[in-house]
């Protein structure tokens, strides 16, 4: 099933294989020669390699025994105060497997684990590390209770660079027999911001469309515009013609098939890159924001985006 | 095994505890008034002879993490040879489990030649109210029956669940090491690993623990993992701190100084960036910073449109518009049409709103306390009794003492307080 996801097939088994993160690489590198480590704690947003750095470093560690000596529990799971006294207490307390110095316990986005449980976890951390060390991933620190920040050493884990996304898509896009344009990597980076993840399920995605990866493939793929071909409709509507933008809009809906909603959030992140004046940009911001809750609360998106665009085009030739 | 090194470092005894005397007095006063203890060990710490101190029925230790409570409790156990039975957050604790462990444990003859038995209920802020039902009230009537130590740990025992616990027990506060102390002990731990400290590098671990030594030993053995035997400060900056927090002052200079808009709205990205204490701050903060009421205005107006997407993401649940309202509370704010150049400094004063709520928090509780009493005997929600019914007992209460009474009996709230919330 996992050779099925891209992501999946692709994901790192060893520090070699990880792209970018070389501070953490160095760090868990040494954890391993050290045969010791602290309970850890990664945080940072989705896609940014938190699990995949767990998971390889559990295999870094303990080799094909990995699977025995490793306890994963993801949101899927159930993570609730009972769990977390019965079946995670009753691995902690147990032996590892083979040589390993120490199990791993694996709770992926633990900030959305209830206070309760997270408390649960407090003194089981000090009562078996002997036996067994944590690693919590996160994606907001916030959501963590203060006493298990306490107990950790928190690395944080930031957006990947557009080098690291471009080259690890450009790797799987050429095992995969697939072509794919510098436009098409902008695109896609442009779309994801830095996730991993979500970098590599857009390439999959649009490599369904076309063995030949364009960034009109990838707009169509995901379902939004060519961020090129919006910077042009958008310089057309506060700039140009009002008419030829609306009829240009008027056709990502109806021909390409792009839902009103996103085209609003991709209108919100070109505005901002609009060479402004920096105190216009609150004004935007403010006029795409009520057209973007409108939509939400049942208007007609067209009208609102219209609307929106016409009133950024009235205040920039104000200002 | 190798332990990890807040494990491996873990003192051992009282006099290794790092700069909690008052506790360690207090707590060993205690164990020497009214149970037996080795004559040298009272000697040395049994310093307090206070009434209360005599009296109480047991003890709650009380602090913020990595300050030492529960390794206080096991220090001392093993000093006065004391056999300790811990129940944690990590223990299932029913009225029935407690019964069933600490019956168990006191039936039980001790092993090993210790001198006698102590109970330590651990993290009893993280009782859980389903879970471990009737456990509050069963700790209570443990510590009302037992003949033996009983100790407590919580990191908040001020929440109004706990006060029939804090009432029978003396809260011994745990204060936050200073920067100093958690460099001392760092500094230890490098001589003991054969490691080479930098003081700056040490003093930036300190610094960003923010007096939680646990944290700071479990960097410590990060930066020195894999037999590392030199430690700068540049290893520290290109590794990263601990979560770097920001103070609001930081968050809001951050934001008013911001040269561009991005630049502004990147303030909450910071892992402790929390928007609803930056609402609160920045409402205060504009006229502090901008002297011209045109710019004040501005911001403020765009203060209040930040403040109209809140709320309509807290109704409609639609977090796709946070975005939206973050940008315009921080670039809104920061990038005004003929801002003036701000000066290097700003006093930023802390929000009078902040101020009232903490002064007014115990009469805040003692009316949550009435209305919730009045709730349960009324049939009614708390909304309508705090609207409705308040008033009508405020009137009535005037002619009539033996109602406030009757309130202060119920509620365990002297009679002069009740009197204040009406």
């Amino acid at each position: 099933m996992s050779e099925l996801f891209w992501f999946e097939k692709y994901r790192p088994r060893s520090f070699d294989e990880v792209v970018d993160l070389e501070e953490v690489k160095a760090r868990l590198r040494q954890f391993v020669k050290a045969g010791n480590m602290p309970h850890l704690l990664f945080y940072g947003p989705p896609g940014t390699g938190k699990t995949t750095m767990a998971l390889v470093l559990a295999r870094e560690l303990y080799g094909e025994y990995w699977r025995e000596n490793t306890l994963e529990l993801n949101a899927s799971d159930e993570r609730g105060i009972n769990v977390i006294r019965e079946r995670v207490k009753e691995f902690a307390r147990t032996a590892p497997v083979g040589k390993a110095p120490f199990k791993l316990v694996i709770l992926d986005e633990a900030d959305n684990m209830t206070s309760d449980a997270q408390q649960a976890l407090r003194r089981i951390m000090e009562i078996y590390a002997q036996n067994t060390r944590f690693i919590l991933l996160a994606n907001y620190v916030s959501g963590i209770i203060e006493p298990i920040q306490s107990r950790t050493v928190m690395i944080r884990f930031s957006p990947l660079p557009k080098e690291a996304v471009f080259a690890r898509l450009r790797y799987i896009a050429e095992n995969e027999g697939v072509k794919v344009s510098d436009d098409a990597l902008e695109a896609i980076y442009e779309f994801t911001q830095g996730d991993m993840r979500r970098a590599i399920n857009a390439l999959q995605i649009a490599a369904t469309v076309s063995k030949a990866v364009t960034e009109e493939v990838v707009a169509k793929a995901l379902g939004m515009v060519s961020p090129r071909l919006l910077r042009e409709t958008l310089y057309e509507a506060v700039k140009g013609s009002f008419g030829k933008a609306a009829t240009q809009i008027y056709g990502f809906v109806a021909d390409g098939g792009v839902g009103e909603l996103e085209i609003i959030k991709q209108i919100h992140r070109e505005m901002l890159r609009l060479d402004v004046q920096e105190y216009v940009k609150p004004e935007i911001a403010y006029i795409i924001a009520e057209a973007h809750y409108a939509i939400l609360r049942g208007a007609h998106g067209l009208t609102q985006i219209y609307g929106a665009l016409a009133k950024v085009r009235r205040l920039l030739k104000s200002v | 095994m190798a332990l990890p090194w807040i494990e491996k470092y873990r003192p051992k005894s009282f006099a290794e505890i790092v700069n909690q005397e008052e506790a360690k007095y207090t707590l060993a006063s205690w164990i020497c008034l009214k149970f037996r203890a080795p004559k040298e060990f009272c000697t040395r710490w049994a310093k307090k002879r206070d009434k209360e101190v005599a009296e109480a029925k047991a003890i709650l230790l009380a602090g913020p993490p990595g300050v030492g409570k529960t390794t206080l409790v096991h220090a001392l156990a093993r000093e006065i040879r004391y056999e300790l039975i811990e129940l944690n957050a990590s223990d299932v604790r029913t009225a029935d489990r407690l019964r069933q462990v600490i019956g168990r444990g006191l039936r039980e003859s001790s092993l090993f030649g210790f001198e006698g038995k102590m109970v330590l209920f651990d993290e009893v802020d993280g009782l859980h109210v389903k879970e471990d039902k009737g456990g509050l009230e069963e700790i209570i009537e443990i510590i009302e029956t037992a003949k033996i130590p009983i100790i407590m740990t919580a990191n908040n025992p001020y929440d109004p669940k706990f006060r029939p616990l804090r009432d029978i027990s003396l809260v011994v506060n745990l204060k936050r090491l200073s920067e100093e102390e958690v460099v001392e002990v760092l500094r230890r731990i490098c001589t003991s690993e054969g490691a080479k400290c930098e003081e700056e590098a040490l003093r930036s671990i300190a610094k960003s623990s923010m007096g939680d030594l646990r944290a700071a030993i479990n960097d410590l053995q990060m930066y020195l993992s894999g037999g590392r035997r030199i430690l700068t400060l540049d290893d520290i900056k290109r590794v990263g701190e601990r979560n770097p927090q920001l103070s609001m002052f930081e968050i809001l200079d951050r934001v008013y100084k911001a040269r561009w808009f991005d630049e502004a709205r990147a303030v909450s990205f910071n892992p402790s960036f929390d928007w609803e204490q930056y609402f609160i701050w920045a409402l205060e903060s504009i006229p502090v910073v901008y002297k011209d009421l045109e710019i004040a205005s501005t911001a403020y107006d765009r203060l209040s449109k930040a403040d109209v997407f809140m709320g309509r993401i807290k109704r409609t649940q639609e977090w796709e518009l946070l975005p939206y309202a973050l940008e315009l509370a921080l670039g809104g704010v920061s990038q005004i049409k003929g801002k003036p150049r701000l000066p290097p400094f700003i006093k930023y004063g802390f929000p009078q709103r902040l101020l009232l709520l903490a002064k007014s928090k115990e009469a805040r509780r003692r009316r949550d306390a009435l209305v919730e009493y009045l709730a349960q005997n009324l049939h009614a929600s708390k909304s309508v009794i705090k609207s409705e019914i308040i008033y009508v007992l405020s009137a009535l209460s005037k002619n009539n003492q033996s109602i406030i009474e009757k309130l202060s009996k119920a509620l365990g709230i002297n009679a002069i307080d009740i009197k204040s919330v009406l």
